[in-house]
């Protein structure tokens, strides 16, 4: 089973990611509300996946995947993004980023992005 | 797979009020020429969430209506100031505009018109606006920031 760290501000769309996941036998160990807590709970949980959402408070989702890949650079993260954001998207696919997610949420393409990114080799 | 839309109407309802009260507060820090930066970024933010949030439960005036918003915040993060006191009314007008068809949703769906002058007046742009809206909030430094 793939544990999965789910990175957003609203709560919203951390129920949805979790609501569209949980049914296909991933197992979401935490949440985070910015980027600081999305950092702090991948060095506490050691994720399989982390969904990260780019706007974020205190820390942007981006700064958090260049944080996180710095001291773990196996670390798969898939990132959250919606429409005018392919600027940012860009950006967290060079800083490490595996692959985006566009909002709103198409669970098909959720479990789609997450199984591929499962089966690339690091 | 689908979702319950009930479920997550409520949830927009729930989350957005608190956006929007959130919003109301940075506009007031603005007003006061307090903290101009975080109100900025603070009110982007949330546009930003309220935008994918009314498109995932399929209100879609009120995503449209919240990224024209979410662009004229950029376009003042990018400014780095207000263009003049007529802009900071245009945000009041802007978010009372945005609760009105958020509240409407309780009832018969968004109803508030796109083709308002409220709508309208945030989609011309302003003096340097021409800088298309694609920093995430704390990604990018406005140019010339005040505090």
């Amino acid at each position: 089973m793939a544990t999965v760290l789910i990175a957003d501000d609203a709560s919203f769309m951390r129920q949805m990611i979790r609501e569209i996941i949980e049914p296909e036998g991933y197992e979401v160990v935490s949440e985070a509300n910015n980027g600081v807590e999305a950092v702090e709970r991948f060095e506490e949980f050691s994720p399989d996946i982390v969904t990260m959402d780019i706007v974020m408070p205190k820390q942007s989702g981006i700064d958090a995947v260049k944080d996180i890949l710095f001291r773990y650079p196996a670390a798969r993260i898939v990132m959250c993004s919606a429409l005018g954001q392919e600027t940012l998207v860009m950006e967290s696919l060079e800083a490490g980023a595996m692959d985006f997610i566009v909002k709103p949420f198409k669970p098909e393409s959720v479990l789609g992005t997450l199984e591929k990114i499962l089966e690339k080799e690091i | 797979m689908s979702l319950d839309r009930a479920k997550y109407e409520r949830l927009f309802l729930e989350e957005t009020s608190e956006y929007l009260a959130e919003m109301s507060q940075s506009l007031l820090s603005l007003e006061k020429d307090d903290a101009f930066v975080e109100s900025v970024d603070t009110i982007f933010r949330l546009a930003h969430s309220i935008k994918s949030m009314a498109a995932s439960v399929g209100q879609d005036d009120i995503a449209i209506f919240a990224h024209g918003l979410e662009d004229r915040m950029q376009a003042i993060r990018t400014r780095g100031s207000l263009s003049d006191s007529g802009e900071l009314s245009l945000l009041f007008r802007a978010l009372s505009q945005l609760e009105e068809m958020i509240r409407s949703v309780h009832t018969v769906g968004a109803t508030v018109s796109l083709g308002s002058d409220v709508f309208m007046a945030l989609k011309s742009a302003g003096p340097d606006d021409s800088e298309p809206a694609h920093a995430g909030a704390g990604a990018h430094a406005p140019k010339k920031a005040r505090s």
